[in-house]
């Protein structure tokens, strides 16, 4: 790849990101395979076949682990280092260190899937990874801060983009959230024990859980917004200033709502009701960035029919905008008592990840991939076709989890007439094979539109490859 | 006083995001570690502590309940609901999870709650259970664990184990002085269970009387994590206390 | 650390806290808002991603 050095190519530190978008696209294909394997454990629960390293318990990190940090943190790698470059008008500062970012990355998926399988596990939702794994993330994060910073400190252009502030929150948020969360007391290579135990863990690891949604699923994702939906619809951002103040609220709200993933529990009332709060006012700064992106597309909406890239776009941010309404309304202490421990929280958590952050990363990567190779994508009806099999996936999914998820939470506090429980809890997981099977459908089909874009994707860079170099360089542009 | 400023200097951008994304978990977390009601003090009538650690086959029943992934379908948190308390018991304490590395409270229910599940089925449900969920409950979707039965458990690292949770601060005990105590604080019979120069040898002579696996001869996996189940919210005996001293925490 | 106490109490947090979110929340806008000059400095900048190629 790198011998083919053409135009922009020479400019810029492409390579990087054309490894990190390619390992993207395998990480999700992968990683929402596993989630379909799951999901269909659920509802036919003899596909655990008495093997303990694919029961549900086990394998649910390593879907977790490769769809967020695989799947997620390799498009926002690969976003991140294309966009420090283009808005800064400068190299990335070093290539050693940035290929040691993927390659250590790249590292620390496979091993965490590893250990989740074989049942190396802290035990912490989103952070099951043991300690060595950890120290690894720890370097390889620093590591990335110092590409990135370094690369922004050497920009021609004296202003910072805005797309550069929500990675750099990101970058420093994710450090902070990581280390806090990980401390522990080593007692193998395989095994350690957290050092808080009870109620501050618990507060420990939501205010990590909570915040790895806040920046590395939403914050982050927001900055690779902010510089594609201008991109490709060839207008500036509707309003800058609107960007500005729902950053600092936005980062800033956000980290005081993590305890609304434990309200009821026995954590003094106060966090619970300060992170109610802040999660009714984090509404505000959501939308913020929802209207900024999709006011950026007013006025070029006859670009919806013709573009599916726009198409991708458009219905990330009202995803984004819709879940970002669900959150805040499931931290309202008496619609929490409902919702938690159902799935409707795994509803809400997938139109946010398939909905929101799958489609903009789709959108981003499509547009992309024929400016990395310098050619034109193989397909721009499967593009479409992906389009639709994604957004008809996520809506087959987060309805089976409504549906589902509702009816746990009434069938939980159903009475009968003598005021005694009216369920057994079996009952209600009788009660939810059907919603499980159509769970396990839409999942399947949001896969099916990942690996056609695998295919269109693999396809675009091998006809990339068998072209004579700076082919389709004036029209890339 | 002016924006530009902050978005032409990234060494004080870095610095203000730093701190605006500090204040949120300063301000929520840091206190809980100071303030006293965060986790109740409860004792019995002898000024006994009713919640103690975990015993050297409890902890490592617990260490495969973590390995297994059981928290992500099954949680440890009774809240204080009508209907809660009616199917699963007294809402749980913070005091209750107070030696947990880590907590498992857990944020879904597949399964039902297991915080208060310790005593409520036999030995000998449990681990027809474990091997095989849906012959005692046809509706359950959780996966067989067969070979919780047929694995030996390792014992050889119980005390390293121990040695680790007791620098994270749970009061297992090493020498004369922190035994001593711990027959104040806990009774002498536990005490004795949370002496770490005698984990391997305690360890298995709990499997062995306790007969979890229904099999004195051996100690396998199964043995540990249905001690450590069978334990599971039954340290408070809510009988002896004042519920309504348990309000004013929450 | 008994006046950390202090502001575990509704009754006190409640309002202060109130008082000065919402006079930040103010402040922003009419910084951001207020002024129209200042807006169009602030939004000089929207054009860098289209101009990068």
């Amino acid at each position: 790849m790198a011998s083919v050095a053409i135009g922009s190519g020479e400019q810029y530190n492409y390579d990087i990101v054309r490894k990190f978008t390619i390992m993207a696209l395998i990480w999700g294909a992968v990683g929402m395979l596993v989630g379909v394997f799951i999901a269909s454990e659920l509802a036919w629960p003899f596909l655990n076949f008495d093997i303990p390293y694919i029961t549900f318990g086990r394998l649910r990190p390593v879907h977790t682990g490769a769809v967020i940090f695989g799947f997620g943190g390799s498009a926002l790698f690969a976003t991140s280092y294309y966009i420090v470059q283009r808005t800064c008008q400068a190299r990335l500062i070093s290539n050693g260190m940035a290929s040691f970012t993927f390659w250590g990355w790249q590292a620390i998926i496979v091993l965490a899937a590893l250990g989740d399988v074989m049942g190396y596990s802290q035990g912490r939702e989103y952070a099951e990874m043991e300690w060595p794994v950890d120290l690894l993330i720890a370097v390889v994060w620093v590591t990335y801060a110092i590409v990135y910073i370094g690369t922004i400190m050497k920009r021609k252009e004296p202003h910072i983009y805005v797309a550069n502030w929500f990675y750099l929150s990101f970058i420093l948020a994710t450090a902070l959230l990581h280390i806090f969360n990980n401390l522990a007391i080593p007692v193998s290579l395989t095994k350690s024990y957290p050092l808080f135990a009870g109620a501050q863990d618990a507060m420990t690891q939501w205010w990590y859980g909570h915040n790895a949604v806040g920046f590395f699923l939403t914050a982050a994702f927001l900055g690779m917004m902010y510089y594609f939906v201008p991109k490709q619809a060839g207008r500036p951002i509707y309003s800058y200033r609107l960007s500005i103040v729902h950053f600092w609220a936005l980062i800033f709200m956000y980290m005081w709502a993590g305890s609304h993933h434990l309200h009821w529990t026995a954590i003094p009332d106060w966090t619970s009701t300060l992170a109610a709060t802040f999660s009714i006012m984090l509404l505000m700064p959501s939308w913020g960035g929802m209207i900024n992106g999709i006011m950026t597309m007013s006025g070029a909406w006859d670009k919806l029919r013709t573009d599916p890239i726009m198409r991708f776009l458009i219905v990330a941010l009202s995803f984004y905008g819709m879940s970002t309404f669900e959150g805040p309304m499931m931290s309202l202490k008496d619609v929490n008592a409902l919702s938690h421990y159902t799935d409707w929280t795994i509803g809400h958590v997938h139109s946010g990840a398939l909905g929101w952050v799958a489609m903009i990363s789709f959108g981003a990567i499509y547009h992309m991939l024929p400016r990395l190779w310098d050619t034109k994508m193989h397909s721009a009806k499967l593009i479409n076709v992906h389009f639709w099999l994604a957004t008809i996936g996520t809506l087959l999914y987060i309805t089976a989890m409504w549906i589902s998820g509702i009816m746990q939470g009434l069938m939980w506090r159903a009475y009968d007439d003598y005021g005694n429980l009216q369920y057994s809890f079996a009952e209600s997981v009788a009660a939810m094979h059907p919603y499980y099977a159509m769970r396990a459908l839409g999942g399947a089909v949001f896969l099916t539109g990942m690996l056609l874009m695998l295919y269109n994707c693999f396809m675009t860079i091998r006809q990339a490859k068998s072209m004579p170099a700076g082919g389709l360089a004036a029209s890339a542009a | 006083m002016d924006h530009g400023k902050i978005e032409k200097n990234l060494g004080l951008m870095l610095v203000l995001t730093m701190f605006a994304i500090s204040i949120g978990g300063l301000v929520e977390i840091v206190p809980l570690f100071f303030i006293k009601g965060t986790v109740e003090d409860v004792r019995n009538a002898d000024g006994i502590k009713m919640v103690r650690p975990y015993s050297p086959l409890e902890q490592r029943g617990r260490d495969i309940y973590v390995r297994e992934g059981c928290y992500l379908c099954h949680s440890q948190m009774i809240r204080p609901f009508r209907d809660e308390s009616m199917r699963y018991g007294h809402y749980s304490l913070a005091a209750e999870s107070q030696y947990d590395h880590p907590f498992q409270w857990g944020s879904k229910r597949t399964g039902p709650d297991l915080a208060r599940v310790g005593k409520k089925y036999s030995n000998e449900w449990q681990v027809q259970h474990l091997i095989a969920p849906r012959s005692m409950v046809p509706e359950s979707v959780m996966p067989n664990y067969p070979w919780l039965l047929t694995t030996a458990l390792d014992t050889s690292d119980v005390a390293d184990r121990m040695t680790a949770l007791r620098v994270t601060g749970v009061p297992y005990s090493v020498n004369k002085a922190e035994f001593d105590n711990n027959v104040k604080e806990f009774g002498a019979d536990v005490a004795k269970q949370l002496h770490i120069p005698d984990a391997q040898k305690n360890l298995i002579e709990q499997a062995q009387t306790g007969k979890y696996d229904g099999n004195a001869a051996d100690v396998t996996e199964m043995d540990a994590l249905v001690a450590y189940l069978q334990v599971l919210g039954t340290m408070v005996d809510f009988s002896k206390l004042d519920n309504d001293n348990f309000v004013k925490f929450r | 650390m008994e006046w950390l106490m202090w502001f575990t109490r509704f009754e006190n947090t409640k309002p202060i806290s109130l008082l000065i979110f919402f006079i930040t929340f103010c402040a922003i806008l009419f910084y951001v808002f207020g002024n129209k000059k200042r807006g169009e400095r602030l939004e000089s900048y929207k054009n860098m991603p289209l101009q990068d190629d």
